[in-house]
């Protein structure tokens, strides 16, 4: 044991060193922007690079938050994305449930049209998409931004190959003692497949979150859009203000960094177990 | 029929009868439940997928802009996308953009799943950091990217002080592209590093200690355990990998516009400017058509190639 230890060492140390300079490495881009964020403009190209600011400017922060409705984009993308997440569990759950549980003539054929457009990038299809919701009415409305983003074939997916792996007899045995359909999805089908339901919200919520080209067709009006959307307007029309532009990114990306400290293990579980993204 | 009738009906009818019976209307009543239960994501599956897609075949044969009336053209729309070199030439750098981003990411993630799936120590803090830019949306990648590769921005500051030439990122077509596919790499590896590492936790230890006896270098263990059991999970981070880079959207869009003189416009990019700048919905529909048909075969050819013999990780 002493000689393994001795003879690993070394390379444990390496390895160790190696992977803190390239963490390091990685994070560089984060640090900069939050140290741009602070500067005056007039600091920004300054060589060498000043990384901790002459003085620290708070009001990069508090002007954008005056002049462009960010707590408003805020508040939309915190909605639709909850909102459509919430739609995601339900119907994947639903559907999931049906075709892992039951059996009724054209099952399989369902499940697999639903399956195969996991296969179609929503970039192929985003114009008569756009058609679709404009002549729905949708445009520039929460209808029209949670609504379409509210089925997931891979949600569908995960929640069946969940449930396929329940026993059918609990099922049974909960209908033999007289439980309606519904109860026995809300009481024993969703509690039991728990760990899957929430890797499927964490994923789906950061999916919408981040959400881009869809809402950037969908919601041209300034009060109806998203984040990304808003940050990338303010983007195109204060694109050489950087230390607000740092700034205003800081904020956007500060709540899902939050939640991802929190439920880090989570996340990280819940991108292993999907091993797809949208 | 009378409730009495019933009962003394029940009473007359042999007990196999009774139970045939029965368990029909069951059967019956499952069906309808199973499809009730899955009929909200069926219609939304046909109204905003299924419909969409068969829409945009439908609409790649006509000229609209939405506001005529669809005219039919027969094929024009793909005989004037493929005719050209603007749209080819998208397709090629969304390849280009592909690899250049993925045959890194995939190196790198990899490497650090690797590292990462040893004892050393701070496993947890390594492998969080590495995923943060998971997390962090395009948008502000590409926004926080596009100030790091401005003329004066932290990229070329850093090759100043080393004496190196420092482009214009942005603005030079040779340039360009890098300083798409830079960034892409580093939002990525932290994704695929998960997607590796569970692949590796599924490899039973006691093949590394097999091969410890056996006198195995690290390399041969890894040349012959690591790499042929991790197939699975290599096989599905490339196809995820290529499905994610053929339709990349967001860095041009904010970073360049798909310029300068559109080396930097990936498919995705000349389908939205064709359909809503310049309002050609049907040739819009046509390129989009051509993006599925790239996709659709990539991901048949790897079922092809691998789904056969992938034994599920």
């Amino acid at each position: 044991m002493k000689k393994f230890l001795a003879s690993q060492s070394p390379l444990q140390w390496a390895l160790l060193v190696g992977i803190a300079i390239q963490t390091a490495i990685m994070m560089i881009p984060l640090v900069y922007m939050l140290s741009t964020s602070f500067k005056a403009q007039t600091e920004v190209f300054m060589l060498p690079i000043r990384w901790i600011p002459n003085e620290l400017l708070f009001e990069n922060y508090t002007i954008p938050l005056q002049e462009k409705p960010f707590l408003r984009w805020f508040f939309n993308s915190t909605f639709v994305a909850t909102a459509s997440t919430a739609l995601v569990v339900v119907t994947s759950a639903l559907a999931g449930y049906s075709f892992a549980k039951f059996k009724y003539p054209g099952r399989d054929v369902l499940f697999w049209i639903i399956l195969a457009t996991l296969m179609i990038p929503l970039e192929a299809m985003i114009v008569p998409l756009f058609i679709l919701v404009r002549d729905l009415g949708w445009l520039n409305t929460y209808a029209g931004l949670i609504i379409p983003a509210g089925g997931s074939a891979f949600g569908i997916f995960l929640m069946r190959q969940h449930m396929l792996a329940m026993p059918d007899e609990l099922i049974e045995a909960a209908r033999i003692d007289g439980a309606s359909e519904l109860g026995i999805f809300w009481r024993i089908v969703l509690p039991m497949n728990q760990a899957a339901i929430s890797a499927l919200a964490i994923f789906s919520f950061m999916w919408n979150w981040n959400s881009f080209l869809y809402p950037l067709l969908v919601a041209n009006r300034d009060e109806m859009r998203t984040l990304p959307i808003g940050l990338a307007s303010f983007e195109s029309a204060y694109s050489t203000n950087y230390p607000q532009l740092m700034a205003v990114s800081v904020l956007a990306i500060l709540p899902v960094l939050l939640g991802f400290f929190v439920l880090q293990n989570k996340f990280i579980e819940s991108m292993a177990l999907t091993g797809v993204k949208g | 029929m009378g409730r009495s009738t019933v009962a003394s009906s029940a009473e007359r009818a042999s007990l196999l009868h009774t139970l045939l019976g029965r368990r029909l209307t069951y059967r019956g009543r499952q069906q309808i439940w199973g499809f009730v239960f899955a009929l909200p994501a069926v219609i939304l599956f046909a109204v905003f997928a299924i419909y969409p897609i068969l829409q945009t075949f439908y609409l790649s044969f006509f000229d609209y802009n939405m506001v005529n009336t669809p005219e039919f053209v027969g094929l024009a729309n793909y005989q004037t996308i493929l005719g050209g070199s603007v749209f080819r030439d998208s397709i090629s750098f969304t390849f280009f953009y592909t690899i250049g981003t993925y045959v890194p990411t995939l190196i790198i993630a990899l490497l650090l799943a690797l590292v990462l799936n040893t004892k050393v120590r701070l496993r947890g803090f390594w492998r969080m950091m590495n995923f943060i830019p998971v997390v962090i949306s395009w948008v502000v990648v590409s926004v926080v990217w596009k100030l790091i590769f401005h003329r004066n921005g932290l990229f070329n500051a850093g090759l100043d002080s080393m004496g190196i030439f420092t482009p214009d990122w942005l603005l030079s077509t040779a340039y360009a592209p890098y300083a798409i596919i830079i960034p892409s790499i580093w939002k990525e590896i932290g994704f695929y590093m998960v997607i590796f590492l569970a692949g590796l936790q599924n490899i039973p230890g006691v093949y590394y200690e097999a091969s410890k006896i056996d006198g195995a270098s690290i390399w041969q263990s890894f040349r012959f355990i690591t790499l042929p059991l991790l197939r699975p999970t290599i096989t599905l981070a490339i196809v995820v990998a290529l499905i994610n880079g053929l339709k990349i959207f967001i860095p041009p869009f904010v970073m360049t516009q798909g310029g300068p003189a559109g080396s930097t416009r990936v498919m995705s990019l000349i389908i939205y400017q064709t359909a809503f700048a310049n309002g050609r919905l049907g040739r819009a529909s046509a390129m989009a058509v051509i993006l599925f048909l790239v996709i659709l075969l990539f991901t048949v050819l790897q079922n092809r190639l691998y789904g056969t013999r992938r034994d599920d990780a």
